[in-house]
């Protein structure tokens, strides 16, 4: 039995809006990581479920894909159009999330908002150049994610709900990705992910982004390398030399799971694989045949 | 403590329970005399407390009894029909696939809703299905056996 000492369930995004108002109440959706993690329910005492506001959708508008917070990694991990965007590094990164039975519940804008570094799909986010729209009894506003992240655990968020996640579409043609994970088991949370979005123009890289996971506070942009990147060809000599880069970026920290040497170690790795999927010298895993 | 009335179909019955803000899908469960399903882990990790929610195989440890106001339940005791044995679980009990036997329940429904999706699996396929499902008898070989003999069963 958790201490939570009343549930509400709004029906409008106005309702749960003022409900969230109050001091010591938070956000639940699939509650795979609320109900099982206590660093969550520090100070929580009522709980404002966000799944009867009809946010389940996924819908492409104003030249942007919408994933509302309702979406599941299940969902997000089968949707052809996220499957098909930038070698569908979205769709892989919620289909290795968890166990089968977690995807059913678990949301990705919820991963987005436990903002914890080891996260599968914000990497991915990140280099798609997402966006959260946040509402909160101020009213609404849309947070690059590159500047959503603060430390384990912290983001900008304030008494505020993701009511969606944007991605533009701009570049849907010309977008290649990757994505690597390295874990322990199949359900396990990353020990080090990375992934990549490149536009390659007449054999050459001309914008790059590379996001790691698990090997900082936040799901980190390594923009030196990305810097490193951009104006090379897509060979396996850029990508060495910029998964030294990332190498000498990322901050990671010692745990059960891994050491800090060899998460930093497995940085390099991971990114020069993403990368090589990304450039087609490496075949893209197509993970979401068991989401 | 304020009560929260929740109407659902549990194994095709329609109840109205009455839950506490901080009960979770599993503890109502037991409360209700549903005990198939487990608490191992607590944490969502082991897939132990295993239930099918809306077609959907889920976790029932880290959900709010609340949240399933609604909802469509199966639970292992909702599986076998007229006294009779669901073919997963004489699947399960054929090929021997439960040693200490508390994580069957959850291998079981979570089979259930994978069998759903694909009646005719590969033994790669079954494999990353049951991924989540931890037992510590280590016993993984058998149940994959019996996913397989399920799903023949199930065809015939």
């Amino acid at each position: 039995m958790l201490k939570i000492a009343a549930y509400h369930s709004p029906t409008t995004l106005a309702e749960a809006a003022t409900l969230l108002a109050e001091e010591g109440r938070t956000v639940i959706a699939g509650g795979t990581d609320l109900l099982v993690n206590p660093r969550y329910m520090v100070g929580v005492r009522e709980v404002v479920d966000i799944r009867k506001l009809g946010l389940d959708y996924i819908r492409e508008e104003n030249g942007e894909l919408y994933i509302g917070a309702g979406a599941t990694m299940r969902t997000v991990a089968l949707h052809p159009k996220i499957q098909a965007l930038a070698g569908g590094i979205l769709a892989r990164g919620a289909a290795v999330c968890g166990s089968p039975n977690i995807r059913n519940m678990a949301t990705v804008a919820g991963n987005v908002a436990s903002a914890l570094p080891s996260a599968d799909t914000p990497p991915s986010l990140l280099a798609l150049d997402a966006q959260a729209v946040l509402v909160g009894i101020q009213g609404e506003r849309v947070v690059p994610l590159n500047s959503f992240f603060v430390g384990p655990g912290k983001s900008v968020r304030e008494r505020e709900l993701i009511r969606e996640l944007r991605i533009p579409l701009a570049n849907l043609d010309r977008l290649r990705g990757g994505f690597y994970k390295i874990g322990r088991t199949a359900e396990d949370i990353s020990l080090v992910n990375a992934a990549t979005t490149l536009i390659i123009e007449d054999g050459i890289i001309t914008a790059a982004r590379l996001v790691m996971g698990a090997v900082a506070p936040i799901p980190l942009r390594t923009v030196r390398a990305e810097e490193a990147l951009t104006g090379q060809p897509p060979t396996e000599e850029t990508f060495r030399r910029a998964a030294g880069i990332v190498r000498e970026e990322v901050r990671p920290i010692s745990d059960h799971r891994a050491s800090a040497d060899y998460r930093r170690r497995m940085s390099g790795v991971a990114a020069v694989r993403a990368l090589r999927q990304a450039a087609g010298l490496a075949p893209h895993g197509e993970e979401w045949h068991h989401a | 403590m304020p009560e929260i009335e929740v109407k659902l179909k549990v194994n095709g019955r329609a109840v109205t329970w009455r839950v506490l803000p901080g009960e979770t899908l599993l503890e109502a469960l037991h409360a209700h005399h549903l005990r198939g399903a487990k608490l191992i882990c607590g944490t969502g990790d082991c897939c132990g407390c295993g239930v099918i929610l809306n077609g959907r195989s889920i976790n029932s440890c880290c959900m709010l009894a609340a949240q399933a106001d609604g909802a469509d339940l199966l639970t292992i005791e909702g599986l076998a029909q007229d006294g009779k044995l669901h073919p997963i679980q004489e699947a399960f009990a054929e090929e021997g696939a439960a040693q200490c036997g508390y994580c069957t329940p959850g291998f079981i429904m979570r089979t259930y809703a994978f069998l759903q999706e694909h009646p005719h699996p590969t033994e790669d396929e079954i494999q990353a299905a049951l991924a989540g499902n931890i037992c510590r008898c280590t016993g993984y070989v058998k149940p994959v056996a019996a996913v397989l003999r399920a799903a023949e069963m199930m065809q015939a």
